[in-house]
């Protein structure tokens, strides 16, 4: 198979990536630390608005600050990196090197995705203590909670690494695209119930969010981690996942397609 | 006088110079009032849900949010390029400044005007609006006065703190990740009564990093609920009064420190 000779290859790519993570340690730790105090402001503030009740619309106040405290690092651990990487190549001209690489270029960008999530595992290591500190950390609510969680972690690190890399793409249309990522980055921010568990989100708005994949980077995995999985069970919650995973590897082979006819390679 | 025309006259060349490209301006306004609206559905979703927070209504808590956000616009339309401080430092353009007939702190906060503040001075003029007509409150002349002064006050705080952490940089050169993390935590902290943090953070906020000052104290002097702060009514009511104080107080700390000013050489 072509693709096991490109192994070696892509493996290259993600470590090149690890390294370039590195170098920017320093701003992960201060990254972390906002993180913190965005979750202790999140878990003060919920505490305030539940006042003396210790459950509203069937969540305990446990389970609220647990998922407060888990879905933020985890957004803060998926946070995108690569779309702006890719818009900065194609604006200086070297995507050209990239295209002429007898790996694919999607592929390169999965695999350098991959470099960025194990270089980040460690980071993610130190980031736990400062959660427990700000937040509030608990075991899953069950061992089904538990290994569901970690199924549906992986999916959600599939369905943030395959949007960035969509949102990327488009690049290849408009380079000048900062205002588009903003609006994207906030929306997306606000749509994966990072901020606002989406029990608590008003219906219109909630039925919205529900059609968008956002949800499946925090709101999914986190509610079946405290054990009130989004759709209900944790297999239907699994398999929106996994329908997003599809849709968007679909999605970005059709783009990729469109995408290639329309390079210019700047400069040269 | 003539200072004071010299820094105006840069000023708007700046603010020309960023309309020249109409619309990526128009977008970072756009951008910079979404990004402030995502912030208060977050505050709008739980009051609708939960009718208070700490037992501030929802005008209350808007007005809080709109007075802390107008500041705010103030503040980084003044002085936004505090953030590119590092930036000019290493780069040795400080080394023009100082050979220019104005003070090199005003030369650098009209170096370049970021557009996005009108979207924060856009959200914040909304929602104070929003929140004034959900108040049961006798807008005397005195009222509306000391709204305008603690508004500006506010963004002096704000600014005064940037400027003395900013002056760190002339001895430790790269100091902007401190700088963006205390500013966060002006941008998320301020924006809520700071009643519902405990005792002990609340000081922290009050007279170890001066959040409270920004929004709150003024805040709750309108909204006629300074009895409930664990500070005396009269220093929230001072809260303009101590944004000049700080103000004055930064502006010293960076002309010490930049006396040690040494170029980087290039």
């Amino acid at each position: 198979m072509t693709w096991s000779r490109n192994v070696p290859a892509l493996v290259a790519v993600a470590r090149m990536q690890m390294r370039i993570l590195y170098t920017y340690r320093v701003n992960a730790m201060f990254s972390m630390v906002l993180v913190g105090v965005q979750i202790y402001l999140l878990t003060v503030i919920w505490q305030a608005a539940y006042g003396n009740r210790t459950e509203v619309d069937g969540i305990a106040i446990g389970q609220l600050l647990v998922y407060l405290t888990l879905a933020n690092l985890q957004v803060w651990f998926l946070r995108p990196k690569m779309a702006e990487d890719i818009q900065e190549r194609i604006r200086q001209g070297q995507i050209g090197f990239d295209l002429s690489r007898p790996v694919g270029y999607p592929s390169q960008l999965m695999a350098s995705a991959i470099g960025d999530m194990i270089g980040g595992l460690p980071i993610l290591l130190l980031g736990f203590p400062v959660a427990f500190i700000a937040g509030e950390l608990q075991r899953p609510a069950s061992l089904e909670a538990g290994f569901g969680y970690t199924a549906a972690l992986i999916l959600a690190w599939l369905v943030a690494a395959l949007l960035n890399l969509l949102v990327g793409l488009i690049s290849f249309w408009t380079v000048e695209m900062n205002g588009f990522r903003m609006i994207y980055t906030l929306v997306g921010n606000f749509a994966t119930g990072a901020l606002v568990p989406l029990w608590f989100v008003p219906d219109a708005m909630r039925t919205i969010i529900q059609l968008l994949p956002f949800q499946a980077i925090a709101f999914i995995p986190v509610s079946i981690y405290v054990g009130e999985p989004a759709t209900g069970s944790i297999g239907t919650a699994l398999i929106v996942q996994a329908m997003w995973v599809g849709l968007l590897i679909l999605f970005i082979r059709w783009v990729w397609g469109q995408a290639f006819r329309h390079t210019v390679i700047q400069g040269g | 006088m003539e200072r004071i025309s010299i820094t105006l006259a840069l000023a708007s060349a700046s603010l020309r110079s960023e309309f020249q490209y109409r619309a990526n301006a128009m977008m970072s306004v756009i951008g910079g009032i979404i990004y402030q609206l995502t912030g208060f559905l977050i505050v709008w979703i739980i009051v609708n849900r939960f009718n208070t927070i700490g037992g501030w209504s929802l005008a209350e808590i808007t007005f809080l949010y709109g007075m802390r956000l107008t500041s705010h616009g103030i503040f980084y339309m003044c002085f936004s390029q505090l953030f590119e401080l590092d930036r000019v430092l290493i780069t040795g353009e400080f080394d023009r400044f100082l050979v220019r007939p104005l003070s090199p702190l005003l030369q650098l906060f009209t170096r370049k005007l970021r557009v996005n503040c009108f979207g924060d001075l856009i959200g914040g003029g909304a929602l104070l609006a929003f929140a004034w007509r959900g108040l049961d409150i006798d807008w005397s002349p005195l009222a509306v006065g000391y709204l305008l002064l603690a508004v500006v006050g506010g963004a002096l705080v704000e600014g005064a703190v940037q400027i003395a952490m900013g002056a760190l940089s002339f001895r430790f050169l790269n100091t902007i990740a401190l700088r963006t993390t205390i500013n966060e935590v002006f941008n998320q902290y301020g924006n809520y009564p700071q009643r519902i943090f405990p005792p002990l953070l609340q000081y922290v906020l009050t007279f170890g990093l001066p959040v409270a000052f920004v929004a709150y104290f003024p805040a709750s002097t309108v909204l006629d609920r300074s009895n409930e702060l664990l500070v005396s009514p009269w220093l929230a009511a001072a809260a303009p009064l101590v944004g000049l104080a700080l103000f004055l107080l930064a502006l010293r700390i960076w002309r010490r420190a930049s006396r040690r000013y040494q170029s980087s050489g290039n």
